[in-house]
């Protein structure tokens, strides 16, 4: 991440030094308060989906979820703590459903418990980012809207392509994780 | 039918959580409270793409890259106006969906190209964001082949979706 900042910074900077240079500071401020807007509308969806987040658990419910998903993640992540299985099973099905704002807490919240302190990404955590990146959309609800409220004749005939598509996406993400492990594995021995 | 799904499910957590004897007003009141911290934690790391991203945009480097690419994404089936959002959909989510709206002001929403850039949008995340806002809270600087890994499975995907928009 930081090579990679570094690089955009670097580039757009010097580009504009060249063309439009008081534009810069500006656009940055303006750049930060729109993220600043961002964060308030996010902080609003994010205590929708933590209040509903904390039913689930306190009910028993999460449980219940984890325990069905359980075979895939207990394959997929390698992770035994119940906890830990917990909020990824809760990340997963928030993703599927197109919440992707609803799976981040979560997200977060697994992440923050696989952290081992190394400073380097655990497979399960390399496989958690990939996986949500990737994930399969069962309803690409966002898309939708827009389409829908653009005036589309039928907005939801996006559905399967991007149910097919997601499912060579994550797949292949998947396949590309076991790989690259496999692989930096065998370069350690 | 969709739009039904979300208040069943909320339903179905509340009815649950009643019949648990989980006190639902003070369950939800703290896991709302956690979204305070959470954003004040998200937001330095929201802020300093979204700077960056701007940059970009403004300085012309995006529209020029995506010029440079179109021939190669054209031969791999992908139309050359989805160039711009293809490039800028792993960064910025509000950014990619402003792309999206001009896509369908220009091209009409049931165009061959909108619902590539739908299916795309829709299959694709905005995997920086989502790295750097899922570690915020730990100590990894590390990412190994995680980023390379989730755009190229996405890449794929935004060919095949261009595929299948073609043939469904």
């Amino acid at each position: 991440m930081n090579k990679i900042w570094f690089l955009m910074m670097l580039a757009s900077l010097s580009v504009l030094l060249v063309q439009n240079p008081g534009q810069v500071l500006p656009q940055m401020i303006f750049a930060s308060q729109e993220a600043g807007k961002l964060c308030l509308e996010l902080c609003g969806v994010y205590a929708v989906w933590l209040g509903i987040l904390e039913l689930v658990e306190k009910s028993g419910l999460s449980e219940k979820l984890a325990n069905l998903l359980n075979p895939l993640i207990k394959k997929l992540f390698k992770v035994d703590n119940k906890e830990i299985q917990k909020m990824i099973a809760l990340n997963l099905s928030a993703n599927m459903l197109g919440l992707g704002n609803a799976s981040t807490p979560m997200g977060i919240k697994a992440m923050k418990s696989l952290d081992n302190g190394s400073g380097i990404a655990t497979r399960a955590m390399i496989m958690l980012i990939v996986i949500s990146a990737t994930s399969i959309q069962l309803l690409p609800s966002t898309v939708i809207g827009i389409r829908a409220s653009a005036g589309s004749e039928s907005a939801s005939d996006i559905i399967l392509p991007t149910l097919l598509s997601t499912i060579v996406t994550t797949g292949l993400g998947i396949m590309l994780v076991l790989f690259c492990d496999k692989f930096i594995r065998r370069k350690k021995n | 039918m969709s739009i039904l799904i979300l208040p069943l499910i909320f339903i179905a957590i509340f009815v649950y959580s009643y019949k648990k004897k989980v006190s639902t007003y003070d369950t939800f009141v703290s896991g709302a409270k956690g979204a305070i911290p959470l954003i004040l934690s998200i937001f330095p790391y929201i802020a300093t793409i979204m700077i960056a991203v701007s940059l970009l945009r403004l300085s012309g480097i995006t529209l020029f890259l995506s010029k440079q690419i179109a021939p190669v994404f054209s031969f791999l089936g992908i139309p050359s106006q989805l160039c711009e959002l293809i490039l800028l959909r792993p960064f910025t989510g509000s950014g990619s969906f402003a792309l999206l709206k001009d896509i369908i002001n220009q091209y009409g929403p049931d165009s061959y190209i909108t619902r590539c850039a739908c299916t795309i949008i829709g299959c694709s995340e905005t995997i920086f964001y989502v790295a750097t806002v899922y570690l915020s809270q730990t100590r990894v600087k590390k990412l190994l082949y995680a980023i390379p890994v989730a755009l190229i499975a996405s890449f794929v995907g935004a060919i095949v979706a261009c595929l299948l928009c073609r043939i469904m």
